[in-house]
């Protein structure tokens, strides 16, 4: 077998690998065009020698996995603007299934932190620590939790299912489990359409 | 649309011959782009209709090569790039490299 179809087997095959992360109705055009790019590179006679085909072809293939890690990370913020835009319109907010998910999302992540926090305590007594030490820290931390909740529904566009005043009053009455049942249930994305005042990232505190 | 070094390449390079269809490997060697910056780019056109693309069809004459992409510039997008590429010309900065009109001869200065 000559160096070409071997290096174009393999370049080809990378590809395909690489095309994975594509969604499947791009995926296997995607993989077609770039396949099919193959054998121009590894005839092109103006790259001498031939070695240096092979690492064009190679490098090629390493662009194509960036190309795709760029398409698909695309792709997933597109489908993830339509889906916000959608419950921002009211049209997903009578699907059960996910609601439950999203509860049940929430309580396993509370159940995590009430364990975590009570290893914490448990492991701060062993080593003698004065008991208010724990208690403290956990007030802290329910109350920097909270504070961030609350200013995650201030700066929202809008909040889903309930009313943001809603959401207000869980967060204050049950901390940590009104602000994780919140950011489970209630948060989405703020609205990418509306200008920031600082012109920067979503995340941006006006 | 913002006018980045490697678009305006891509640009020049199909603006050249508007109607002529461009394959991927044709373009990067054109404009000397890797394919990591080429395709993402292409996808970006296509997607805000400047670029079209469509498949090469089956001839004989290919000894077996299997049929290419093709790109080609919209009408729109012929348009936006003769205006974006003009805007860049006006607005870019004068060369060194002409006969030295637009900067002053050394030693001219006091």
């Amino acid at each position: 077998m000559s160096p070409a179809p071997r290096t174009q087997r393999i370049a080809g095959w990378l590809i395909q690998a690489v095309c994975r992360r594509l969604p499947p109705d791009v995926r296997a055009e995607r993989c077609r065009e770039w396949t099919a790019e193959l054998p121009a590179i590894l005839d092109d006679q103006s790259i001498r020698p031939s070695f240096l085909r092979t690492l064009r072809a190679l490098s090629f293939c390493v662009g194509i996995s960036w190309t795709t890690r760029q398409l698909s990370r695309s792709a997933r913020a597109a489908s993830r603007r339509t889906r916000n835009a959608q419950w921002r319109t009211g049209a997903m907010r009578a699907r059960p299934p996910e609601l439950a998910v999203r509860a049940v999302r929430g309580l396993l992540i509370w159940v995590v932190v009430v364990a975590a926090v009570l290893g914490l305590i448990a492991l701060l007594r062993t080593r003698g620590l004065p008991p208010a030490l724990p208690v403290m820290l956990v007030l802290a931390l329910a109350v920097g939790f909270d504070g961030f909740c609350l200013a995650d529904i201030a700066r929202a566009t809008q909040v889903r299912y309930l009313h943001k005043w809603a959401w207000v009053i869980i967060c204050l009455a049950q901390a940590p489990l009104g602000g994780i049942m919140y950011l489970s249930i209630g948060h989405i994305g703020r609205d990418p359409s509306r200008p920031t005042s600082s012109g920067g990232r979503s995340g941006t505190i006006r | 649309m913002k006018l980045t070094g490697p678009l305006q390449r891509v640009l020049t390079v199909m603006i050249a011959d508007p109607s002529a269809p461009h394959y991927g490997y044709d373009l990067m060697k054109a404009a000397k782009l890797p394919s990591g910056t080429l395709y993402p780019m292409l996808a970006r056109l296509q997607q805000d209709g400047l670029v079209d693309a469509e498949w090469e069809a089956q001839r004989q004459d290919t000894a077996g090569r299997p049929p290419r992409k093709y790109y080609r510039l919209t009408a729109e997008g012929l348009r936006v790039a003769r205006l974006e590429l003009a805007q860049a010309a006006s607005s870019a900065p004068p060369r060194r490299a002409g006969h030295g009109a637009a900067w002053p001869a050394p030693g001219s200065t006091r």
